[in-house]
């Protein structure tokens, strides 16, 4: 159990892909950066991450449609998503199928706190 | 002329006076039968005296000579009688016939059948004549006058005065008076009667000529108004038929009048607009929404349609007024503009938050061990941002509110919770003023229907006003029960304050109270307006009681059950197309 559990960031926006994957460090996470929909999508194929923080905002395909695909897969049964959007409406209707769900404008330290909470076995 | 005309232009005298005119029409009468009579008489004599006269010295009798110098004298006199009668007085005419008349009656006949015998009886006429073309009363002056001729005649041939006779002239006189006095009372009645119908009709006559004038003239007016007027008019009546139309419209519809008029909302509207809005349009004629106005697209321009109903006394609906506006530009500025707000809302906040989080990760060390001069740096660097992100928000919210797209997202949220993270953002800048900050919950339950993000900002605008108006003593936030249905948030500080003349306007946009005390002051001026925006889409109320140096109270009263409006966009302005 000594390996590093890995997380996977979705967020075309870089700065904020930087900032929460470095949260995402902070809490012990070994993080990969995707910037598009289509990528994304491709990548959880072969790719099976405990934690994806996915931004809904994405070019080519949705992060909802991420989102319902990572529902729909069984092996992806175990995963925990947190979702960040700026979109009020949106945050309303994800909020049933993600584990969080993030309103921007979020900060650093928040995201810090709140990943703490999905934190690597071995270290909660 | 005709024979009727010119007898009627004969007899009739000219004056005003009826009574007048009908005695002496009457005379005329009396005078055109006798003298008529006379020249038969007068030309019967000549006939019989003439052949006499050419026959050679034949005698003429005596009483031949008589009645033909008589019937002569009758017709000048009755001719006389009738000039005086036309030309100066009846009164002298009539007294003139009469009294002519009434000698003549005495020498008629022997003086013993005048005096007591058959020709009594002549006496009657000129007393009766007397009351009606002289005057009523005049009947017993010429009974008077006949009793004493007849009774000098009898003296004259040693008769006794013939008392019967007089009794009866009075008496004749009597009823002649009564009856004259009678037909001139019903006479005076019936004129007085017309003069007032006269007076009536000519009084309404006159009502109508002035309100037909002043229909004239409003109409009038209103046809100028009407067609002088900007914005396109059309008058429904009840059947949702056009009625009235102005020329505005039809260059704002691109149709003619005639196109207008005369045809039914739905048959006008056809090809114009879409389905839904002439479904619309014509729900909204009939008066079956509450609201006044709407934006309706016609052909490629965005019109915005206002309805007034046209209410007569009973308040039955007899029509609509409506009035078109060509909104098509201002609906493009609004879709320019609302595209804006959330392209900025986007631009402009997203480097401000990258700005934020590089910062933040520099202070928690992820790049590095800092020096308190870079830890301090980084603060500075934080704060200036937060306050830049503060003012780019309101700027934001602002131009949401005025394009009517500003959601409220209404959830249950602990009132604890929210005043515990205002503290924890506000409680530092005002421990940082030496002021003294503290907030307190009053009977409320502990989970509250809101927008809890939307009470942050109005809390975060109005404790950051009052800590940034106080120098010294406290500002304290209070939540509490108003009443059954409502609960309150009350921020009140021991602050500069704020005039009264300044209240009436401090909740308009970029407003600060213009004064040197507050100059010193900065801000976007946006606060109070959004707050007070917000605190009205919430469906609440803002109240202030303060004063120059008596610090300031804002009270924000709510309800405890706001409006859910689901995913629909609560438009304050009623953005277009």
């Amino acid at each position: 159990m000594s390996e590093q559990q890995q997380a996977l960031v979705i967020e075309d926006d870089f700065d904020a892909a930087v900032i929460f994957s470095q949260a995402l460090v902070m809490n012990g996470f070994q993080t990969e950066i995707i910037r598009s929909g289509d990528k994304a999508l491709e990548r959880l194929k072969d790719f099976r991450p405990a934690l994806v923080l996915l931004d809904l905002h994405l070019p080519q395909v949705a992060g909802t449609d991420i989102l319902a695909y990572i529902r729909s897969q069984e092996r992806l049964r175990r995963m925990r998503v947190i979702v960040v959007t700026a979109d009020p409406r949106m945050a309303e209707l994800c909020q049933a199928e993600a584990d969080l769900v993030l309103l921007k404008p979020v900060s650093f330290t928040q995201v810090r706190e709140l990943v703490s909470r999905f934190r690597p076995a071995q270290q909660a | 002329m005709n024979l009727r005309s010119v007898f009627q232009r004969l007899m009739n005298i000219p004056v005003l006076d009826p009574d007048d005119a009908r005695r002496r029409k009457l005379l005329n009468l009396i005078l055109l039968t006798v003298t008529g009579f006379s020249l038969l008489l007068f030309v019967g004599a000549a006939l019989a005296i003439i052949p006499r006269l050419l026959g050679g010295g034949g005698v003429i009798p005596d009483d031949l000579m008589l009645l033909f110098l008589g019937s002569l004298g009758m017709v000048i006199g009755g001719c006389f009688i009738f000039a005086i009668n036309r030309y100066w007085s009846g009164v002298v005419a009539s007294v003139l016939f009469l009294g002519l008349f009434t000698l003549m009656s005495a020498f008629s006949d022997n003086p013993e059948q005048v005096a007591n015998g058959r020709s009594l009886f002549i006496f009657a006429i000129p007393i009766l004549m007397a009351s009606v073309i002289l005057r009523p009363y005049a009947s017993f002056i010429f009974a008077g006058l006949c009793s004493l001729i007849v009774a000098l005649i009898g003296i004259s041939i040693d008769y006794a005065p013939n008392i019967p006779a007089m009794i009866g002239f009075f008496s004749v006189a009597l009823v002649s008076w009564l009856s004259a006095r009678t037909l001139e009372q019903a006479l005076a009645d019936l004129r007085a009667t017309n003069r007032e119908l006269d007076r009536r009709v000519a009084m309404r006559t006159h009502d109508l000529a002035e309100a037909l004038i002043r229909v004239q003239t409003e109409s009038g007016k209103n046809q100028a108004i009407l067609e002088s007027i900007a914005d396109g008019v059309i008058v429904f009546d009840a059947t949702s038929t056009a009625a009235i139309a102005n020329p505005a419209i039809t260059q704002l519809l691109g149709l003619p009048a005639e196109d207008i008029l005369g045809r039914s909302i739905m048959a006008l509207t056809e090809q114009h607009m879409a389905d839904d809005d002439r479904e619309k349009m014509a729900v909204l004629l009939r008066g079956g929404m509450h609201e006044p106005s709407a934006k309706l697209r016609w052909d490629n321009k965005t019109l915005s349609v206002s309805f007034a109903p046209i209410l007569d006394g009973s308040e039955h609906h007899s029509g609509t007024v409506v009035v078109f506006r060509d909104f098509t530009r201002e609906a493009e500025l609004d879709r320019m503009k609302s595209a804006f707000v959330s392209m900025a809302s986007h631009e402009l906040r997203t480097p401000l938050n990258a700005i934020l989080g590089y910062t933040d990760m520099l202070k928690v060390g992820v790049y590095g061990a800092l020096s308190d001069d870079q830890q301090n740096a980084l603060e500075r660097i934080a704060a200036n941002t937060k306050r830049m992100l503060g003012l780019v928000n309101n700027l934001l919210d602002q131009a949401q509110i005025e394009a009517g797209k500003l959601t409220l997202y209404i959830g249950p949220f602990a009132i604890h919770d929210l005043l515990a993270d205002l503290e924890a953002t506000m409680g530092v800048l005002a421990i940082s003023k030496g002021v003294e900050f503290s907030y307190t919950v009053e009977n409320l339950p502990d989970v509250l229907l809101g927008d809890p993000q939307r009470l942050n900002q109005i809390l975060v605008n109005l404790v950051g006003n009052a800590i940034k108006f106080t120098d010294q003593g406290y500002v304290r936030v209070r939540a509490y029960r108003h009443d059954e249905t409502h609960w309150a948030l009350q921020v009140s500080d021991t602050g500069a304050g704020i005039p009264k003349e300044a209240h009436s306007y401090i909740f308009e946009a970029f407003r600060q109270v213009d004064d040197p005390i507050t100059r010193k002051y900065t801000g976007s001026g946006l606060g109070l307006s959004i707050v007070k925006q917000l605190t009205t889409l919430m469906g609440g109320e803002i109240t202030l009681i303060s004063d120059v140096g008596q610090g300031s109270t804002f009270t924000i009263i709510l309800p405890l059950n706001p409006i859910q409006e689901g995913h629909h966009e609560r438009a304050t302005t009623g953005a277009g197309h």
